[in-house]
């Protein structure tokens, strides 16, 4: 994927550069679906511990209505929860920054909230929000936002106060000096937090989603695992990596567009 | 020049000075920076200020620029007028030592962001700085990023940015410090070009004693710490001056009085740090 896209210099070679990576990319996970069907085969491995591969897709093809809904179910919880999660989290970075005493108080109680097992705290929330899509965003969002508000928090401490003298020199009001200096600074920062909370929002969602519901990647993982149905596990294995990836993969997308300045000051 | 036509000493009253510090003190905790700082700065002068490291010349200019409240007692006015710093605030074009470039703005937008703050609409910001760009060496380079330009570049997208501010008083720190020689005299050079059409009042901070006399209608040279202003000097020069002006013997008689007051200053900072160790 390209870098500064935004900088624009020759667009050629990039798009070159881009094909070549795609096509290894490619390569790889082809080698790697070979040799787990060639292994399989060659070994003689049982299905119970390994089933085949074209198995495998062939259970997917199958039933392909149930991987898609779920695999859309699951990917609604997870980015209501990642978004909310992250506003939430990049805003109370910003009221920790403008009050030191808000800061002080509520810091340790979110440090206390991210100790408890996300299990225990998943019970509760179905509890409150019973067996809906909103029971799974919450717990996305849960794991989200910590992350999100300590790297946030550390990039807006981060900004030089050389720059926000100069900010201030020109007669900027705080909130100037918020969205056109501390913000886009902190990006960097936020960003990495960003990238881990992908995939802890999965996580998030997918264990809601065990406490009961009927449709959802976690909820097909749970069916084959009381069915002992191997393949199916594994189905709803490769379908929930495919997310995983895919959504990993968009988040760092999204990361070189906007910062496109990388790590630079 | 017409200010200049009297040969009196400079501490006679010029008319109506831009800015005016009189008495100034600065203290950070058990460290005093300025003591009994006082200088007047008349309208479109270039003034240079030099001295010792650690003198407090960088205090001064976050004073003069609002960004730091002297202590109580000494006076500062501006236009005339009793104020305290903070009513400088968006009243003066500062420019720090570095660049301090947004490395997510183009130069364009580099360029504009004081004027952004000011409220002005970005497209007409954009076209007057567009229009400024050839003057400023930089035609052609509106829509590359600060990490795609050289430090001689990014410093006069700084000094744009400074001069697209327009307010009567420009600060200027240091700009060419980080510079190397042929860049910085050539910078020196274009910056007098430009203060020339422009006729800016400017306030001017660095070490190069060379840097000061070329530049300067009047170099202040400051004490060391607690920073006062131990000799004023008057530099009457003819402009527009020309790069071989510095080995001129007028331009080096000047600099020996310079930096005989330096070195005396100089060696009293070393004294101190002596003392006290």
């Amino acid at each position: 994927m390209s870098a500064a896209l935004a900088a624009s210099p020759p667009a050629a070679p990039r798009a070159a550069g881009l094909a070549r990576r795609i096509g290894l990319r490619v390569a790889a996970l082809l080698a790697v679906a070979l040799a787990w069907e060639g292994l399989v085969i060659l070994f003689g491995i049982r299905p119970f511990y390994l089933p085949r591969l074209s198995a495998v897709l062939a259970a997917i093809l199958a039933t392909p209505g149930a991987y898609a809904a779920g695999f859309l179910r699951t990917l609604t919880e997870t980015l209501i929860g990642f978004v909310t999660g992250g506003a939430f989290g990049v805003a109370v970075a910003v009221a920790f920054l403008r009050c030191r005493t808000l800061r002080e108080m509520v810091f340790p109680l979110f440090v206390v909230s991210q100790t408890i097992p996300v299990i225990a705290f998943g019970a509760l929330v179905v509890l409150w929000f019973g067996n809906t899509l909103m029971a799974k965003a919450v717990i996305a969002f849960y794991l989200t936002f910590f992350p999100v508000t300590v790297n946030a928090l550390i990039g807006l401490e981060s900004v030089d106060p050389r720059q926000i003298a100069l900010m201030r020199s020109f007669g900027a009001s705080p909130r100037q000096i918020l969205t056109r200096l501390q913000l886009p600074s902190a990006l960097p920062q936020t960003f990495v937090a960003l990238r881990l909370a992908a995939s802890l929002s999965l996580v998030g969602a997918i264990v809601g989603e065990w406490f009961g519901d009927t449709t959802g990647l976690g909820v097909l993982l749970l069916q084959a695992m009381y069915n002992e149905n191997v393949v199916a596990i594994w189905a709803a294995l490769l379908v929930s990596a495919l997310l995983g990836t895919g959504f990993y993969a968009a988040v760092a997308f999204l990361e070189r567009r906007l910062v496109f300045w990388g790590a630079e000051q | 020049m017409l200010r200049h036509q009297d040969d009196a000493p400079a501490t006679v009253a010029e008319p109506a000075p831009l800015i005016e510090l009189r008495g100034v003190d600065k203290t950070f905790g058990p460290v005093k920076a300025l003591s009994g700082f006082s200088a007047r700065i008349g309208r479109g002068e270039f003034v240079t200020v030099v001295g010792p490291s650690g003198c407090g010349k960088s205090t001064l200019f976050n004073i003069v620029a609002g960004l730091e409240e002297p202590d109580p007692g000494g006076a500062l006015r501006f236009e005339g007028q009793s104020c305290h710093a903070a009513d400088l605030l968006g009243r003066v074009s500062f420019m720090p030592q570095r660049d301090l470039l947004l490395p997510w703005r183009n130069v364009i937008d580099n360029a504009i962001l004081a004027l952004e703050i000011e409220g002005r609409p970005r497209k007409e910001a954009r076209e007057e700085a567009l229009r400024m760009l050839p003057e400023f060496g930089l035609a052609g380079f509106e829509a590359q990023y600060p990490h795609q330009l050289s430090g001689g570049m990014r410093q006069r997208v700084a000094l744009m940015r400074t001069f697209l501010f327009e307010r009567d008083l420009m600060l200027l720190d240091e700009p060419f410090g980080a510079l190397d020689a042929l860049t910085r005299t050539l910078m020196q050079r274009w910056l007098l070009d430009v203060w020339q059409r422009h006729r800016r009042t400017i306030l001017f901070i660095t070490h190069d004693v060379d840097e000061a006399i070329f530049l300067g209608d009047r170099v202040l040279v400051m004490t060391a710490r607690p920073g006062a202003v131990k000799l004023e000097q008057r530099i009457d020069l003819p402009r527009p001056r020309r790069p071989d002006l510095v080995t001129a013997p007028e331009f080096i008689r000047l600099k020996r009085t310079l930096l005989e007051a330096i070195e005396e200053e100089s060696l009293k900072s070393f004294q101190i740090a002596e003392e006290k160790a």
